[in-house]
Formats: structure tokens, C-alpha cells, sequence
């Protein structure tokens, strides 16, 4: 904790000295008499002054949190000294926000201790830590300040809010473990599949008595087996488009965190991957577990400039299991996440595009020269398209006012009407 | 030109500003008592008090540009403090025009009152400078 003196006090005693000298000089008493408030103001500076020998605590009445909710920030505050006047402000990171401001005045008594209680909004998910509390003691006529910090910083997690879904893309190929997917294959089920002649094994129920009394012979029902399947959430982190408040990664997060959850309800294994500056990964599991590390990951992704070439190839092998259905959600801004996603798509993997439009938070052109740029840009992002569908992959532009639900009807759309290589 | 560096020291939010608009203010006071070689002027602790008030009253209006929830409890106690600093400063001030009014002699008495009150001040201000922070 650190005193520190108003400049008005050095004014002040500068104020007294040039009456004092300048009344000995002129041998006028009312320089004196000029200089006489002044001197007192500054004794009385010197006099009210102490230091309040400030103590206290910081602490957050949760951890966790969702986009949204308020968090309350209580301070507990004790003056041995007593302050006259005490202003606390508890600097916010951009996550969170403070409806009546956080920063608040008051006064302390010597030995007196101070509940504060302070509402945060969480305005954007992430992981920001809150505290420490500055503050400003002084005396009463604010000659004297102290200024020091109270409290830890306390990691806050809030998580992102949740898009509204009806339902999910389908995988084209599921795995073997049960789970809520129809699959293609054969076998015990629910949904109908075919008819074939019985055969040493199957089980009467699956008999089909209809058909076995029109043919003549033993004819039983065939089922798509529930299965699971491997859900790989790709994510772009190498560059983003910021404006009004929001930015493509901000809602990136927010749709690899639906669908997260909702797959994992649906019994997948769901892993991760962030692809940028800066690799990070997730093997692909299931449970509850799983969706809390995915999205604590998620919290902790950044945008990070980088220059290096990246491939799938950096990825562990058990990131990317065969027949899994990548989920990626990418900008189009960095020419090296289409690279890696067409070389995922030539290995066989079940590639899925959720373009995050970038155009919705772009500044209008202000000439014909930015104009024709943004057009030309525009026109890239079409040819990169292009290159996505004539590999067979589904590419759907996922706009800032539209529900995340749209464009995942549309991929079912576009697998109605195209047959997949 | 007191006048105009004050309204600068309050647009601006400078207390050095304020400190310089005060000592103009105060030297043109004082100036012009001596070109016009008057005699004691009895004003002179009422001119003291507003200085000291205008300085005040300007400070408190910079700092209460930054608005913070809760300030009306500390702004009543800084309040009664300025007006008790204001009525001190006018019993100085008027105690010091008292007293160079007041008929007095020469011999060494009043020397040795005037050599302590000088060495007094200096050692006041010698320990508010060197007093810890």
C-alpha cells in the first residue's frame, strides 16, 4: 500500500511559501494573509492523512456460470485505521459486465469491516479471472491518497450458451457400440430394414408371418441396428472477424459446445480439435466428463497468429478415428484449414462444413476500390466452396441472424440430393 | 488571466493548472495594493478564504467527474470539512492582518516573536516534507 500526495497539496505549500516570501519581500502583511489558509490547508493535509491500513477479502459466490447469468463478487473490507473516504473498483475483463458499474465510495470506520456486494453479468463466456480489488483511500479533503489491491484473483468459468436444435447432422457411417444413431447395417433394431428368408439361427420373433404365409416358406424382418457414432468438432483458430461486440470465433465456440452436448446426449464419443496457431486436441469419448473437458478446452481457445503450416498429420491418430463425422466450423479466412479439411475428405472421413460468416460484421466499402476488393474476396470464398462440394462435401453458410438449426437442415438436404463419394 | 487559467485548470482537470490560476490570482491582489501603495488592507482575509475556497470547489468538481455509486456519504463529510477549512483560514488570515494592525513597538520582544514564528514555520514545513508516506 502506497501514500501518494495530491499535486493540490504541493500547490498548496507552494501557494503559503510564495505569500510568506513575497510578504517578507514586499513587507505587505497581506501576502501573509493570502498564505495563512493555505499553510493551514496544508497542515491539515498532513494532520488528517493516515494510512487506513486496509484489509479484506475477495470472493465469487460460484465458479461456474452459463452466457448470461450474474455472478455476485462480495468483498469484505476493514480499515484498522479508518478511512474518511474509500472508492473500490474491481477491474472487469470483457467477459463480464456490471449493471450499476463496479466501482463504488464509501466511508470506513477505524476497526470497522464492510460487506460490498457487487453483481457481474456474464456477458461472454471464457475463462476470465476477477480481482483484485484496487482501491483509493484518502482523508476528507483528498489531500492524501493511499492506493493499493485487495484480495486473489478467482478463475471464473463461463460457459457458453446453447443453440437451439430440432436435430442433429446424421453420420453417414456409425460405429459398433449401441446408441441412439440408425444405422445403415444390418441387424437387431428397431427400424425396418428388409425382408430375407429364415435362416438356422434367427430367433421366432423375427419371423414374419404375413410374408412367410404369402411365399410359402420361413421369411424374417431385418432391423438397422442404434448404434454410435465418432463425432470429430473441427474448429478454425487461426483467424476470426471481429465487430459489433461479437466475433466468428465467439459463435464457432458456441455451436461446438451445442453440439457437443447434444451429441453426447445422444450416447457418441465427441472429441475436439482446434486447428491454428495453436494445436490442441481431444480423443473423442463419451459421458459427461467428456462434454465438461471439451468445453473447458473450449474456453481456453484463442485466436493465435501464426505463419506455420499445420496438417492433420500434427494430430495424434486417435484424434481422427475412421468413419468418424468431422463437424468443422471455420471462417474460410486461412487457406491452410481448407488444405487440411480436403485432405481429411480424401482420406475418407465423413466431412461436414459449417461455414461462420464472417460478411454480417463488415464495414461497408467506402470506395469503389474497397467495393471491388470485397467483391473479389467474395468470389474467392465461392471458389472455395466449389472446391468443398465437387469433393463431395457439404458446405453451409451459417449467418449471424440465423438459428444454428438452418444450416444442419440443410447438410440433411444436401445428402438427400447427392450421393456421397 | 487568473480567471482564464482557472477555467483552463477546470476544463482540463489540472490541479498544477489550478495551483497557477490561484498564485496569479493572489499576485495581481497583491500587486495592485502595492501600486496603488495602500495602506492595510482589511479584505485581505475574506480575498484569502475565496482563494482558498475557489481552489477547493474546483478540485472537488474535477474529481467528482468520474462518477462512482455511493459518493454521497463521503461528499457531506468533505463538505463540512472544506466549510471548517474555510473558517480556519479566515481565523488565520484575520489574525495575521489583526496583528499587523495593531499599534505595536519596537525592541526585542517582537523580534524574537517574529525570529520563532519564522523558525516555526520552517521546521513545519522541513517535517511535512520529511515525514513518511
Amino acid at each position: 500500500m502506497s501514500g501518494i500526495d495530491s499535486p493540490a497539496l504541493s500547490a498548496y505549500a507552494a501557494l503559503a511559501a510564495a505569500g510568506l516570501v513575497a510578504g517578507l519581500a514586499s513587507g505587505r502583511v497581506e501576502a501573509v494573509a493570502l498564505a495563512a489558509p493555505f499553510a493551514l490547508a496544508v497542515l491539515a493535509g498532513a494532520l488528517l492523512g493516515r494510512d487506513p491500513r486496509l484489509t479484506g477479502t475477495l470472493t465469487l459466490d460460484r465458479e461456474r456460470a452459463v452466457e448470461g447469468d450474474t455472478v455476485t463478487a462480495t468483498v469484505e473490507l476493514t480499515a484498522a485505521a479508518g478511512a474518511d473516504r474509500l472508492e473500490v473498483v474491481l477491474p472487469l475483463p470483457e467477459e463480464l459486465g456490471a449493471e450499476d458499474g463496479a466501482a463504488l465510495a464509501l466511508s470506513l470506520g477505524p476497526g470497522r469491516t464492510r460487506t460490498l456486494e457487487l453483481p457481474l453479468r456474464c456477458d461472454r463466456w471464457g475463462a476470465p479471472r476477477v480481482g483484485p480489488l484496487l482501491f483509493r483511500a484518502g482523508d476528507v479533503l483528498a489531500l492524501r491518497s493511499w492506493y493499493g489491491e485487495i484480495g486473489e484473483p478467482r478463475l471464473l468459468r463461463v460457459y457458453p450458451s446453447e443453440e437451439t436444435l430440432r436435430s442433429l447432422v446424421p453420420p453417414l457411417e456409425t460405429q459398433v457400440f449401441s446408441g441412439n444413431q440408425v444405422s445403415r447395417a444390418r441387424g437387431e433394431g428397431i427400424e425396418f430394414a428388409d425382408l430375407r428368408e429364415w435362416h438356422r439361427g434367427d430367433r421366432l420373433r423375427r419371423v414374419n408371418w404375413r410374408a412367410s404365409a404369402r411365399r410359402g416358406a420361413l421369411w424374417v424382418n431385418e432391423q438397422h441396428p442404434e448404434r454410435n457414432t465418432d463425432v470429430v468438432l473441427f474448429i478454425d483458430t487461426f483467424a476470426e472477424v471481429r465487430g459489433r461486440g461479437s466475433g466468428t470465433h465467439e459463435r464457432a465456440v458456441r455451436a461446438a459446445a451445442t453440439l457437443a452436448h447434444r451429441y453426447l446426449l445422444h450416447k457418441d464419443r465427441v472429441g475436439l480439435v482446434g486447428f491454428g496457431g495453436f494445436l490442441s486436441w481431444l480423443v473423442p469419448a463419451s459421458g459427461m466428463r467428456q462434454l465438461y473437458a471439451i468445453v473447458d478446452t473450449l474456453l481456453e481457445s484463442d485466436i493465435v497468429q501464426s505463419y506455420a503450416q499445420r496438417r492433420v498429420d500434427f494430430l495424434p491418430p486417435r484424434t481422427l478415428p475412421p468413419k468418424a463425422l468431422v463437424v468443422a466450423l471455420t471462417p474460410f479466412l486461412d487457406d491452410r484449414v481448407a488444405t487440411a479439411l480436403l485432405d481429411l475428405r480424401a482420406r475418407g472421413y465423413d466431412l461436414v462444413v459449417v461455414e461462420v460468416s464472417p460478411l454480417e460484421l463488415l464495414e461497408p466499402a467506402r470506395d469503389s476500390l474497397d467495393a471491388l476488393a470485397a467483391r473479389l474476396w467474395r468470389l474467392s470464398r465461392e471458389a472455395l466452396r466449389w472446391r468443398y462440394e465437387q469433393a463431395g462435401v457439404p458446405v453451409v453458410t451459417w449467418r449471424d441472424d440465423m438459428p444454428l438449426a438452418a444450416p444442419l437442415e440443410e447438410v440433411t438436404a444436401f445428402r438427400r440430393l447427392a450421393r456421397p463419394a | 488571466m487568473g480567471g482564464a487559467l482557472l477555467l483552463l485548470a477546470l476544463v482540463r482537470g489540472g490541479a498544477r493548472t489550478l495551483g497557477w490560476a490561484l498564485a496569479l490570482a493572489g499576485a495581481a491582489y497583491v500587486g495592485a495594493l502595492a501600486a496603488r501603495r495602500h495602506g492595510l488592507d482589511g479584505t485581505a482575509p475574506l480575498v484569502a478564504t475565496a482563494l482558498l475556497l475557489c481552489g477547493e470547489l474546483a478540485r472537488w468538481s474535477i474529481d467528482l467527474r468520474v462518477r462512482i455509486r455511493g459518493a454521497e456519504l463521503p461528499a457531506r463529510k468533505r463538505a463540512a470539512a472544506v466549510a471548517a477549512l474555510a473558517l480556519a483560514g479566515l481565523a488565520a488570515s484575520g489574525i495575521a492582518v489583526g496583528v499587523a494592525a495593531a499599534p505595536t513597538g519596537h525592541g526585542l520582544g517582537w523580534t524574537l516573536l517574529g525570529a520563532i514564528a519564522a523558525v516555526g514555520a520552517t521546521g513545519v514545513g522541513a517535517w511535512l516534507a520529511r515525514r513518511p508516506v
